[in-house]
């Protein structure tokens, strides 16, 4: 019981500044969601069934930009490939809640993976720290959805510019991610072939999905470069 | 409304699966380095072609346009969450500056 009331406290602790941040992350999304005509409430709810970040900002961007939904949701597939990734690595830390560990996936994503493989490396395999900081930024996540929602739908988005704030989101989740040659090079040969793409066909729907499938393979070769030299 | 639930369950669902998946199916699995960084560069590579495909829009014609407030918006905006490293200041200030280019377009 003890135990269970420091990794409570350790959890609340280590998880409370991610949770601000992801605050500000779902607050832009629920202004952006009622851009797109979104309620408050499926806003919200996709906030509830969904749980992730990126995936809910993308679709919402690419459904403002007049995508079909088919493409939303291969984007969507391929921006959840590493999801697959933070699951592999995670399994073993989470193992002990047993049938428990199909409600705990629910909880993974980027901010959580960080958080839990540092204490799985601490501690060993610890699912209740796991559940607490997932819980925490889920609640964080669905009523900063929920706020965001509320106060797009009271907003004109040309006379206060939230029709800008799709890129401009983009743009400041991109840059502090762009550290590294690989990571650089994957980013600027994903603006040379959406540009192409983009210049073949006009408005072309599939420019965001090639462009993701192809542009890794840049930071890919760099990568390897970077290991021979 | 009943259009957006179905998307939403969709999302939801496809989601989820990636998810569990990777908990159930890929857990103790090798895989290659290569196919992990693949993984880890994808989403810059969204990223970056969703905001090309807002600075760079179609036009009536059929030619591509660059819209000068989206572009001044990204710019000011990547500078601050590279300067301050805050992002719903960096959002504002992105905005600011896409509307006061618009205003003086």
């Amino acid at each position: 019981m003890n135990r269970n009331k420091g990794t409570f406290k350790k959890a609340c602790v280590e998880a409370l500044p991610l949770a601000i941040a992801i605050a500000a992350y779902g607050m832009s999304y629920g202004v952006l969601a009622t851009q797109v005509h979104f309620s408050v409430l499926t806003a919200v709810l996709m906030s509830v069934f969904v749980f992730s970040g990126s995936a809910q900002l993308v679709a919402v961007a690419m459904l403002a930009g007049g995508a079909g939904v088919l493409s939303v949701l291969l984007t969507v597939v391929l921006l959840n490939l590493r999801n697959l990734l933070y699951g592999a690595a995670l399994a073993e830390g989470l193992a002990p809640a047993k049938r428990w560990t199909h409600v705990l996936a629910f909880g993974i994503s980027d901010e959580p993976f960080v958080l839990a493989s540092a204490r799985f490396k601490m501690v060993g395999p610890d699912p209740y720290y796991f559940a607490v900081v997932a819980g925490i930024f889920y609640i964080a996540w669905i009523f900063a959805a929920l706020f965001g929602a509320l106060i797009g739908g009271q907003m004109d988005p040309q006379k206060w510019g939230l029709d800008l704030a799709f890129p401009v989101t983009f743009a400041a989740l991109l840059v502090p991610g762009l550290k590294g040659k690989p990571v650089i090079g994957t980013a600027v040969t994903a603006v040379f072939l959406s540009l192409v793409f983009e210049w073949i066909r006009p408005g072309n729907e599939l420019t965001i999905i090639l462009t993701g499938l192809i542009a890794p393979l840049a930071g890919l070769c760099i990568h390897r470069r970077e290991l021979r030299d | 409304m009943i259009n957006q639930l179905l998307f939403i369950g969709v999302l939801a669902a496809v989601t989820y699966a990636s998810r569990l998946l990777g908990l159930t199916v890929m857990a103790g699995r090798n895989l290659s380095p290569a196919v992990r960084l693949y993984f880890n560069y994808v989403p810059a590579a969204i990223m970056v072609a969703l905001i090309i495909k807002q600075i760079f829009v179609p036009s009536g014609g059929g030619h591509l346009v660059v819209s000068l407030p989206v572009l001044a918006a990204c710019l000011a905006g990547a500078a601050a969450i590279k300067l301050i490293k805050k992002f719903l200041p960096s959002i504002v200030i992105g905005i600011a500056t896409g509307l006061l280019v618009r205003f003086l377009l």
